[in-house]
């Protein structure tokens, strides 16, 4: 276990970025899976790493239906940022810092582990409380930080030095071209270029509303269409191609999309492994990796 | 700080008082909640309020401002110890976050007792014990963990843990290399894997367990053969060893601090009050505050006061306040011409008065005031936030009318332009009905009205601000930033005692012609006052 942990960090960094969040299509799609290969990869070549979650993850059944889910087995060298509800009492862990940010879990608080053990993450649910904990986590020594994201609150790691992971999996599309058509929309949403400041603009304040989006498309506009960040686009699916397709969609802080993942294994559908995992990579363009059959597949 | 009843919220929002709590506020949950609940001092207890006000001046001349700023930088770093301290109090076992909170708490009395030194007013309980026993398990300089020195046998624990963990690691990876070889796989994948039927060659792998079966492959996991079983049962068995020393070691810390969790409670409220008098100090020192001679009756005194508010946005301006000096009792009369400084006059007594009840130093070089029981402004200022159907007059009636409903005193009355929106003849007729009512109520007050000749048949108090000191030179400026810093320099703002009828001078045609009122306009309305006004300037 770790090699394709090894290659999302080799990824990562070779765009230069110090961090990698996972998202993901929905829900059960492997990113606790694949959050738990990259720190094993860290962990092997002896790198110290911090790692948190928008929200909560590593849970031991999934809370919405308590169905059992993936764990994460930490070791000794990973810093944690995670609600204070969630620390197991054993074994201890080190109490590094303390923190205002609030979860529903109660405020966040920075350990070290000392001893291994199953960890659940439940990581500040803001942007900005994301921004300070993935910063408090370098200033605790982190050398990489782990991030378990969420789509639409990733626009903290917006324009910064932070590598994103797409995980793709059957769970949440009923069929595998449904699943590659979400994701590959997913992606491109994502990837919205960085705008031109010496092109023609409107500039969009806040969220880009499907709404606005019909009306800029109908009066046949022409200008960059420029967003805060990719997370800015409230247009999703398909409707994203095919607006895409209209306007100049740019942002002022961009994401670095690097990998794609692929889970093919459903709670109740699976999907032909290899075929799923080619059909992503030819869609989106960037490098696929399936962590339970062991393969991958170049951009 | 609470206000109700002491004063409305529209006198709260003409007086400014936001901007008082703001300057006010403490730094940690402790002070906080201390200030919530802050309430003015009654009358008769001006003793009370003035002992407060000297205790804040007496620590705002012992520390200086880097003093004063460490001490509450120290205070900031305070976690909110209290769900600990009183979960302890009751016997509960608490988490390591909670012995951090305490450790960070008990270091900060430390460093406060410390930066105050013989200046703190009150007695700062250090919790010693509860500090000593916690620094055992002080790591990385600002964290906690249950050390291995809490507990002898908590190493060994540990240690033995750690070795098992290894074991069982090992067992693990012997089993998984074993099937990544069987299955020619660079690595064993994750817990969960998938075998592609046509890539397995023979039966599936001895250690593998099919857990779902799809047409072109099989979900597996790991089957734990008989020397990793033995290693997981030895490894779970060592980490409940664990679990339950660090337990014995939690529970024995928890009662130490459930045994001095009085002290650490006291420890609290005290670190709470030191905090919201820190602030107090740092209000007197920034603003060179004094402490008021608190008065009996009905009299109000001080020179080189301040409205603090108004001073503080001058100055991001880059502009001066000219402070001002007041001495009445009773009901009196303030006159000077338009942006001449009469509201800012009544929004300094207020203040002043304020601060005063809050048993705080003052922004005056000297003040005497009465501890008011209420305090009430009337008239330009107020929000229309209610009344949506009454005309301005109406709204003002209507205030006027409920403000003399509430019969506590003393009681300070700060009325601007009352009846300034119906007839000069009737305004001044409801004016002087008002001053006779006042002061048959003996409501201090100060009354800021542009009409002539109310003083004297009101028998009251006449001040007057001076106003311009020359006729304003030059074309009207367009810019309005421009004007404002030139009518400041040529408005003498100096509020002086009128002796004898003076007719009011309000300056308002040489201001319109100031904000950009054109020429012949400005000319016009000199020849329809009579031509002779403008060389009294």
């Amino acid at each position: 276990m770790g090699l394709i942990g090894a290659e999302l960090l080799s990824l990562a960094r070779k765009a230069g970025a110090k961090s990698i969040a996972v998202v993901g299509t929905g829900k059960n799609v492997g990113k606790t899976v694949v959050v738990a290969t990259i720190c094993d990869a860290l962990r092997a070549e002896g790198t110290p790493y911090g790692l948190t979650s928008i929200g909560r993850d590593g849970e031991a059944v999934d809370v919405a239906d308590a169905l059992a889910k993936p764990r994460l087995l930490l070791h000794p060298g990973a810093v944690i940022a995670t609600a204070r509800g969630v620390l197991p009492a054993a074994p201890a862990a080190q109490i590094l810092d303390l923190s205002a940010l609030a979860s529903a879990a109660g405020e966040i608080v920075y350990a070290g582990v000392r001893q291994s053990a199953f960890y659940e993450i439940a990581g500040p649910p803001t942007a900005s409380g994301i921004r300070a904990s993935v910063r408090r986590l370098f200033e605790l020594d982190a050398k990489f930080v782990v991030l378990d994201g969420a789509v639409d609150r990733i626009a903290a790691l917006a324009g910064e030095q932070h590598a994103v992971v797409v995980a793709a999996g059957a769970s949440n599309s009923g069929t595998p071209a449904e699943a590659v058509a979400e994701v590959r929309a997913l992606v491109a949403r994502l990837q919205i270029p960085k705008a031109d400041p010496a092109a023609p603009a409107l500039v969009i304040d806040g969220a880009l509303a499907p709404s606005t989006v019909a009306k800029l498309i109908a009066a046949g506009e022409t200008r960059q269409i420029v967003v805060r960040d990719p997370t800015q686009v409230a247009v999703r699916g398909k409707a994203f191609l095919a607006l895409s397709t209209h306007l100049q969609l740019r942002c002022e802080r961009p994401l670095v999309v690097i990998a794609v993942t692929v889970a093919s294994i459903g709670r109740d559908r699976y999907f032909e492994p290899r075929a799923f995992l080619e059909e992503v990579a030819s869609a989106t363009g960037l490098p696929a990796f399936d962590s339970y059959a062991g393969k991958m597949v170049a951009a | 700080m609470k206000f109700e009843g002491f004063f409305d919220t529209a006198t709260a929002t003409a007086l400014r008082f936001d901007w008082l709590v703001d300057e006010l506020q403490p730094v940690t949950d402790y002070g906080r909640r201390i200030f919530a609940q802050l309430e003015p001092f009654a009358p008769g207890q001006h003793a009370r309020a003035q002992e407060h006000a000297q205790r804040i001046a007496t620590m705002s001349a012992a520390l200086d401002a880097s003093r004063i700023d460490a001490v509450r930088e120290a205070l900031r770093s305070a976690p909110d110890a209290s769900g600990a301290i009183a979960r302890a109090s009751m016997g509960d076992a608490l988490t390591d976050v909670n012995f951090l909170e305490i450790q960070r708490f008990c270091d900060v009395l430390a460093r406060t007792g410390t930066l105050l030194g013989e200046h703190s007013p009150y007695t700062l309980p250090l919790c010693e014990e509860v500090h000593r026993t916690l620094e055992r398990g002080r790591s990385a300089k600002f964290g906690f963990y249950l050390e291995d020195r809490f507990d002898s046998e908590l190493a060994a624990a540990r240690t033995h843990l750690r070795d098992a963990q290894a074991e069982f690691e090992n067992a693990r990876a012997l089993l998984t290399a074993r099937i990544a070889h069987s299955l020619d796989r660079a690595d064993g994948g994750t817990a969960e894997f998938i075998i592609m039927r046509d890539e397995l060659r023979g039966p599936i792998p001895q250690g593998v367990r099919v857990i779902r079966e799809a047409p072109t492959y099989y979900l597996c996991e790991l089957e734990l053969d008989e020397a990793a079983l033995q290693a997981l049962r030895r490894r779970d068995d060592a980490t409940g060893r664990v679990a339950c020393l660090e337990e014995t070691v939690r529970a024995r810390l928890s009662d130490v601090i459930r045994t001095k969790s009085a002290e650490l409670q006291e420890a609290s409220s005290v670190l709470g009050a030191i905090d919201v008098l820190v602030a107090a100090a740092r209000f007197t020192q920034r603003h060179a505050c004094t402490v008021a001679q608190y008065a009996l009756g009905d009299v109000f005194e001080f020179t080189g006061a301040h409205f603090l508010p108004l001073q503080s946005e001058l100055e991001r301006q880059d502009r001066t306040y000219t402070p001002i000096s007041l001495k009445f009792c009773g009901a009196a009369v303030l006159t000077g011409p338009n942006m001449g400084g009469k509201s800012i006059g009544l929004k300094t007594c207020g203040f002043i008065a304020a601060c005063a009840a809050f048993g705080l130093p003052v922004p005056a070089t000297s003040a005497k005031v009465a501890l008011f029981a209420h305090i009430a402004w009337l008239g330009v200022g107020i929000a229309d936030d209610e009344e949506g159907l009454l005309s301005s007059f109406a709204r003002e009636v209507v205030r006027l009318r409920d403000t003399l409903l509430i019969k506590r005193q003393p009681e300070l009355l700060l009325i601007d332009e009352f009846a300034r929106t119906t007839t000069p003849d009737e305004g001044r007729a409801l004016l002087l009905a008002l001053i006779a009512r006042l002061r048959e109520r003996q409501i201090c007050a100060l009354v800021a009205t542009h009409l002539s000749g109310i003083a004297s048949a009101a028998g009251v108090s006449h001040f007057a601000v001076r106003g311009l000191r020359s006729m304003p030179e030059g074309p009207p400026d367009a810019d309005l930033h421009a004007a404002l810093a030139q009518l400041a320099q040529l408005m003498d703002y100096t509020i002086e005692l009128v002796t004898g009828d003076s007719k009011n001078a309000a300056d308002a045609i040489f201001l319109a012609g100031l904000l950009g009122m054109d020429r012949p306009f400005i000319e016009s309305a000199w020849q329809l006052l009579g031509g002779g006004e403008k060389q009294k300037h």
